[in-house]
């Protein structure tokens, strides 16, 4: 409910009280979601990161519920961080893809370590298959810096830069909306969390249901 | 009173050398891929004509990366048949030497292949290179397969008994190379590319280290629980 | 207890195994005995419940047990394309034994692979194979030894053999064995433990049993 309410704030702010960009004009918009989005992706592989290391101290398989569902919940932000920032690029370079463009690209190798996740994840059983996850979970975290690092030295810097090293570089009314699409954003990966985690818990439920039932007949 | 891990580490380093002494199975097939490798990637940008200097450092580590996948997936194998792993693990031995030894050996691997696809990658892809630009190449393969053969080792653990295994190995591999393969490109190209721009390739350098540290890092957090069934 | 998925492969077994003692753990296919003897070798972990070998709880102090553990499976645990002496030299080094060849040279008379002992474990029979193994599992002189169907695959020399260490354990040593073949387990253990769906479902010391009468019992209980 407040996460909706959020959403229709921001959206409802975005579009209509920020002002317009003025040289990127209406397609500007797109970016108070990217942005927000792409933090998102990247704060549900750090959550899921940390769930794996609680995982391995204390073998509770909760831990691996949450940490499989924030990669499942991540992978789905990263592909809307590619496709916003695709629609992006054609508005303001003119094309729908850039290779220069080390955040955008670093975004498609993230795409790829998690889809692997989850080959991994098909390909074992039972309690190998929690333990397996959280180490890759892991280990694929510490892969997204490195992968940005290594494309953004070797490319040069197409982006626009909107935070720098002196703080926000954007007009006081466009933060706060950003500030307010931000908090939306979270609040979309909460709400999904949970009620990911509200169906894998009644889908085990129910297998178990079935296996007594079955057992008894 | 635990056994001494130098003389373990040894032992199964010595092990698996002997091993591949005697067969030449993964060595054989993995020089035999490098060079293949060259080859179409030579002729999928072959049109720029005879002199590939500007590309030389790029078709050389992928193809090493794709090589290294190779060697990784057959890293294992000599545990994995008739379950030898079992008594290995059954044995005092902490879970770090054997995978620390696994990463010797992947290593080993790694630099056999290269004292051969190396020079001649420079033979066939350099024009007008100097022979002393070889020196600074062989560092980058020092550094870069540390980080190559940390990450092969952990990753192949994973994949050892897992369904399609052949599958899943390039899979979760590739994407986490892919800084790798950029880098030592790169370190490469700076020193091999005509260019000669050192300090440049001191900053590839020192991201291949940063690299294999981390994932060094991530393997000693997690090594415990890969072997504990 | 150790689960797999929603199955409990071993639930409530509670042994106590003394110096001195040999265990046989019998049960039909699936009822969770090498479960169980996995478990005891460290090779899993279980679930819920603990484990002590010689004093050494698991897994915290899994290297000390592991130290005194020796394991023989169905499958000798052997690199095949490595002679049978560089097999037992590796074994040696792992752990950690004094005078290493010698123990190595005297393992291979002991097993009667002396002669082959240059030899690659590729060109040797099954038999031969299995017994490579009993000397590995015999290298490092355990105080708990670990048998899982150890018979399966050797020749008559080598059960000859391992017969007369089950016998002759003495007082600081103890075995635990998995198997199916009833008497064998009543004629060599001084114990036996049932398992069925991985529930205890008898045990009790064999020294006075007959092993043809106890088959007759045996199938009762897990038919």
């Amino acid at each position: 409910m407040v996460t909706g309410a959020l959403l229709a704030l921001s959206v409802f702010g975005v579009f209509f009280v920020a002002p317009e960009d003025a040289d990127q004009g209406v397609i500007q918009k797109i970016f108070y979601f990217h942005v927000a989005i792409a933090m998102v992706a990247l704060l549900a592989f750090l959550v899921a990161a940390i769930e794996g290391i609680r995982y391995l101290r204390d073998r509770n398989p909760r831990h691996d519920d949450v940490s499989s569902v924030c990669v499942g919940i991540g992978l789905a932000f990263s592909v809307l961080v590619v496709v916003t920032g695709s629609i992006w690029a054609k508005a303001s370079w003119g094309t729908w893809w850039v290779w220069t463009d080390p955040r955008l690209v670093t975004f498609v190798i993230v795409l790829l370590l998690y889809a692997a996740y989850f080959v991994l994840r098909s390909s074992a059983e039972g309690e190998r298959q929690a333990r397996y996850s959280a180490i890759y979970s892991i280990a694929a975290f510490a892969s997204v810096p490195l992968s940005f690092y290594s494309v953004r030295v070797a490319r040069s810097f197409v982006h626009p830069v909107v935070f720098n090293s002196s703080g926000a570089n954007m007009p006081d009314s466009m933060l706060v909306w950003f500030a307010v699409g931000q908090v939306a954003m979270i609040g979309v990966f909460l709400t999904a969390l949970q009620l990911e985690l509200i169906q894998l818990r009644a889908d085990r439920a129910l297998r178990r249901v079935k296996a007594r039932l079955e057992a008894a007949a | 009173m635990s056994p001494s891990w130098p003389r373990q580490l040894r032992a199964l380093l010595l092990k698996d050398l002997r091993l591949e002494l005697r067969t030449r199975d993964t060595i054989v097939a993995m020089l035999l891929f490098s060079v293949v490798a060259m080859m179409i990637f030579q002729f999928a940008v072959g049109s720029r004509g005879d002199d590939l200097t500007e590309v030389a450092g790029g078709i050389l580590w992928a193809t090493l990366a794709l090589t290294a996948v190779l060697g990784v997936g057959r890293s294992w194998v000599p545990e994995r048949e008739q379950r030898v792993l079992d008594g290995i693990l059954v044995a005092p031995v902490s879970r770090l030497v054997l995978l620390v030894s696994k990463v010797g050996a992947i290593y080993a691997y790694l630099l056999v292949v290269e004292v051969i696809a190396v020079p001649l990658a420079a033979l066939f892809f350099i024009r007008g290179g100097q022979a002393s630009d070889l020196l600074l190449v062989a560092a980058v393969c020092l550094l870069a397969n540390l980080g190559i053969a940390v990450l092969g080792s952990l990753l192949a653990c994973l994949a050892l008994f897992a369904r399609a295994r052949e599958l899943l190995l390039p899979v979760l591999f590739l994407p986490s190379l892919l800084p790798v393969v950029i880098a030592a490109s790169g370190a490469t190209h700076a020193v091999a590319g005509g260019t000669n721009d050192l300090a440049e390739y001191r900053g590839y350098l020192l991201f291949l280290g940063v690299y294999a540290v981390i994932f060094g890092l991530v393997a000693y957090a997690t090594y415990d629980h890969v072997f504990d069934d | 207890m150790r689960r797999f998925g929603e199955r409990r492969a071993v639930d409530r077994v509670d042994v106590d195994l003394r110096a001195g003692e040999c265990l046989a753990v019998l049960g039909p296919n699936g009822a969770g005995k090498s479960t169980l003897l996995r478990m005891v070798a460290t090779l899993l972990r279980p679930d819920a419940g603990e484990i002590v070998v010689c004093g050494a709880p698991l897994p915290d102090k899994a290297g000390a047990a592991r130290r005194a553990i020796g394991y023989l499976g169905h499958d000798p645990l052997i690199y095949l394309d490595l002679t049978a002496r560089q097999n037992l030299e590796l074994y040696a080094d792992l752990y950690g034994l004094d005078d290493p060849r010698d123990r190595v040279d005297a393992a291979l008379d002991r097993v009667g692979l002396l002669a082959r002992s240059f030899d690659a474990a590729r060109t040797f029979s099954r038999g031969m194979a299995q017994r490579l193994g009993l000397a590995r599992a015999l290298l490092h002189d355990p105080r708990l030894l670990l048998l899982d169907e150890p018979y399966a695959g050797l020749d008559a020399a080598g059960a000859r053999l391992l017969d007369g260490v089950l016998a002759d354990l003495g007082p600081d040593r103890a075995a635990m064995m998995v198997t199916h073949e009833v008497e064998r387990g009543v004629r060599l253990a001084g114990r036996v433990l049932v398992l069925r769906a991985g529930r205890p479902v008898l045990a009790e010391a064999t020294a006075e049993t007959d092993g043809a009468a106890f088959r007759a019992r045996y199938e009762e209980l897990v038919a």
